[in-house]
């Protein structure tokens, strides 16, 4: 029995601006297109937008002005959502809520960043110093944990020593992304093949991270209009259907006991999601998983529940995630391959999924897709159940 | 590896205080005796309850590391960062200096020391091994 809200609300246009090494342009340029090429998509003027939900990224790049930027007057909802890697879905929440609540009709929700600057690598992106509240907050920064890749290391170093996961099993989630990768025109890896003695031989980064266990960095945005399912279907393209929706925030401290690196929020996100949706987990045929690292998308997976707790490295190497795999996932080739633009990455290529326009890479019967956010260092889960059927 | 980047506040000075003297303070629940991390401003089992400084034993386990290699060079040794859980049962990060990586595990016996960045700045605490020498 699904709850009275799944179904209501439903994806009626994706707008992915040019993605990747797109230089000359700012987060606010990217944002604006985004908006603009997903109104295209679902047939609508940018007039016919009440709604505006905004995630500003990591450097807080794009913002409320963004209203101004696209001449759009009238709004009946207007805000940033922060949930990190996990507010492309949580946006998606709140703009269904909002909709269903009747404070908003028709809602943008949009992501955009630029932070690739010509001639420098991807790594000098995201480095700028860290803020803090207080002196005793800048100590791991002291200690010398100053990446992204690093404060994950020791949640994928946790979990190897508590599950024996392997470095090659980490190596099995990217080859798979990038098999996935090679059917997506849009993916940045498409052309580069990787295999398993490519990644082992890929220098550490933060050991026992090696750099194709990383994700790309990108330039670009996309937006998604969310609407009522009644007006979604009056659009030119066939809705997605908004099915479930959860979140979880585990907030784990540090301290004895804590389950940092061994679980995560999708744990919880997972059932409300699914419960929502009145959904089993066997019911879903596609997976899309935040996968900013390749531990993410190993650990996300046994937290939802499609392999056992500690068994998500043999999952992976069993070669389930991979094309004609048992469970297919990040069938566009996620942030490890295809292009990097926070929860977006997941979402859009679920949408992608339900609508049946994944060409040589469509899984089919994707009757019901899974897209997880994660923020933080897993902080931060939120989980949305699509679907081409507002009642699958 | 750049210097320490911290700067004392009105928080954190009996802590660099204390550290300075080669002493590790923690945070310390009046009301539920438990002990929290230096950074910490509530106890959450009574959130309006002051909480106070006090000493740790300084000694602690391994709970996870990561080994960050220096980029373009093989000459100075990588940067190796746990985080250790002291007895008392807070988590710290901290650097890890003279055990060899290699043996690091979950669970490796650390003795909390201390250091000071060679360019001036906050002494800040550091992993050793267990028993001196």
């Amino acid at each position: 029995m699904s709850h009275e809200l799944s179904g209501r609300t439903a994806i009626a246009g994706l707008g992915i601006t040019e993605m990747g090494k797109v230089y000359g342009r700012t987060a606010t340029d990217f944002a604006v297109r985004a908006v603009a090429l997903a109104a295209e998509d679902a047939g609508i003027g940018l007039t016919e937008l009440d709604g505006l939900l905004i995630n500003p990224g990591v450097g807080g790049d794009i913002g409320l002005p963004l209203q101004a930027a696209l001449g759009v007057g009238e709004l009946r909802l207007l805000s940033t959502v922060q949930g990190f890697g996990s507010s492309a879905c949580a946006m998606v929440q709140y703009a269904s809520l909002a909709i269903s609540a009747g404070l908003a009709e028709t809602v943008a929700c949009v992501y955009a960043d630029a932070p690739l600057r010509q001639g420098a690598g991807s790594g000098a992106a995201y480095t700028g110093a860290a803020r803090q509240a207080s002196a005793l907050d800048g100590l791991p920064r002291a200690a010398g944990l100053d990446s992204a890749a690093a404060k994950y290391a020791l949640a994928a170093r946790r979990h190897m020593e508590r599950y024996g996961t392997t470095s090659e099993q980490l190596g099995a989630v990217a080859v798979a992304a990038r098999q996935w990768a090679a059917f997506n025109e849009r993916a940045q890896m498409r052309d580069r093949k990787l295999t398993l003695e490519d990644h082992q031989a890929s220098r550490v980064v933060a050991d026992p991270l090696r750099l194709f266990d990383c994700c790309l960095v990108s330039n670009g945005g996309i937006a998604v209009i969310v609407t009522s399912a009644e007006r979604a279907r009056s659009l030119a393209r066939p809705p997605v259907y908004v099915l479930g929706w959860g979140q979880g925030h585990p907030g784990h401290p540090m301290a004895r006991g804590s389950g940092f690196g061994l679980v995560t929020g999708a744990a919880t996100s997972g059932p409300a999601a699914l419960a929502m949706a009145g959904l089993s987990l066997s019911d879903i045929g596609v997976r899309e998983i935040y996968d900013c690292f390749t531990f993410t998308t190993l650990v996300s997976l046994e937290d939802y529940g499609f392999c056992g707790k500690g068994e998500g490295g043999a999952f992976a190497a069993s070669g389930a995630l991979a094309p004609g795999g048992s469970h297919p996932t990040n069938t566009g080739g996620g942030q490890l391959s295809s292009y990097y633009m926070w929860g977006m990455t997941p979402l859009s290529e679920g949408v992608i999924q339900a609508r049946g326009d994944g060409g040589p890479r469509q899984v089919a019967g994707a009757d019901a897709i899974l897209v997880s956010g994660n923020g933080g260092v897993l902080d931060h889960h939120a989980t949305l159940i699509l679907g081409p059927h507002p009642h699958p | 590896m750049s210097v320490s980047p911290l700067t004392r506040d009105e928080h954190s000075a009996e802590f660099f205080d204390a550290a300075a003297r080669g002493v590790l303070l923690l945070r310390w629940s009046t009301e539920c005796g438990g002990y929290l991390p230096p950074a910490a401003v509530i106890c959450p089992c009574a959130p309006l309850a002051p909480l106070e400084w006090r000493e740790a034993s300084g000694l602690g386990e391994v709970v996870t590391w990561t080994v960050i290699p220096v980029r373009g060079t093989d000459a100075v040794p990588p940067t190796v960062v746990a985080y250790v859980e002291l007895a008392e049962g807070p988590w710290i990060t901290v650097r890890v200096r003279g055990i060899d990586p290699a043996k690091l595990r979950a669970g490796h016996p650390v003795r909390i020391g201390f250091e000071t960045p060679e360019g001036g700045g906050e002494t800040i605490p550091i992993a050793l091994p267990p028993h001196p020498g």
